[in-house]
C-alpha cells in the first residue's frame, strides 16, 4: 500500500490514464476530482459493499428461517 | 386488481397504490424499478419487499429502528429528490418508513445493512437506497444479540 500526503489541487496519478485530484479539504471531508477513461467504474466504496449485501440477500427465501428469524426478534434474541 | 406470480408467496393480488417505486433501482438491481411490500402477523416485524418485474426476487426487511432505535437519516440532496421530498426534512416515522435488508446465509448469523437503508416517502409511495456513510452503522449489522450476552454470571 501506498500512502502520500496532498494539498489542495495537487494530483496524484494512477497508470497513465486516471488522475486523482484533491480538490477541496473541510474540516471531516475531502472533495475529489477523478479523471478515468469511460471503461473504469469509479464508484464510492459503500455501494459496492451495498451491491453485494443485496446480491447476498437477494438469495432464495427459506421461509422456515425467516419464520425462525422473526420469533427470535419478537422474543429479542 | 393487478395480480403478479411470485417464487416465494405464489400468485398475489395487489392494489396499485401499494407499489413502491425505486426510480433509481437498487445497487445491484439497478432496472427493478417497482417492489411490492408484505407483511405477515406471524413474521412481523419482517416487512418482505418482492420486486414486481422479477418472481424471484424478494427481500427480507426489517425496520431500522427495531435494530438500532436512535437510528436517524441524513439525506443527500440526490435522494431527497428522488424521493419526491422537496423542502422537507424527513425523519423516520413521520411520512418516512426506512427498512434495512437483511442477509439470511445459512450457517451464519442474519445481519442487516444499516449502512445503506432503504428510505419510503409513504405519500408519494417513492423509496431510495441511500447510503448513509456518516451514520457510522456497518453494512453486515447483527440482526440478533451475539450469544452469550444473556448468559447468567
Amino acid at each position: 500500500m501506498l500512502v502520500i500526503r496532498r494539498r489542495a489541487g495537487e494530483s496524484v496519478l494512477i497508470g497513465d490514464e486516471i488522475e486523482v485530484q484533491v480538490t477541496e479539504i473541510g474540516p471531516t471531508r475531502v472533495k475529489l476530482c477523478i479523471r478515468a477513461p469511460k471503461e473504469v467504474l469509479v464508484m464510492r466504496k459503500e455501494i459496492k459493499l451495498t451491491r453485494e449485501e443485496n446480491l447476498a440477500a437477494a438469495q432464495e427465501l427459506q421461509l422456515e428461517s425467516v419464520m425462525e428469524l422473526a420469533r427470535r426478534i419478537q422474543s429479542g434474541g | 386488481m393487478p395480480h403478479f406470480q411470485t417464487r416465494d408467496f405464489g400468485d398475489i393480488e395487489y392494489c396499485e397504490d401499494a407499489v413502491i417505486e425505486f426510480p433509481a433501482g437498487l445497487p445491484g438491481f439497478e432496472q427493478e424499478k417497482r417492489f411490492l411490500p408484505i407483511e405477515h402477523a406471524a413474521s412481523k416485524p419482517i416487512v418482505f419487499l418482492q420486486s414486481l418485474s422479477r418472481a424471484g426476487l424478494c427481500f427480507i426487511t426489517l425496520p431500522v429502528r427495531a435494530l438500532a432505535p436512535d437510528y436517524s437519516l441524513a439525506l443527500s440532496p440526490e435522494d431527497l429528490e428522488l424521493l419526491s421530498f422537496g423542502e422537507a426534512r424527513p425523519e423516520i416515522g413521520r411520512d418516512t418508513l426506512c427498512l434495512a435488508i437483511v442477509s439470511v446465509a445459512e450457517g451464519k448469523p442474519p445481519t442487516a445493512n444499516l449502512l445503506a437503508p432503504i428510505v419510503v416517502n409513504m405519500a408519494a409511495r417513492r423509496a431510495v437506497q441511500s447510503i448513509q456513510a456518516e451514520s457510522g452503522y456497518s453494512h453486515r449489522h447483527p440482526v440478533l444479540p451475539a450469544p452469550g450476552v444473556n448468559a447468567c454470571s
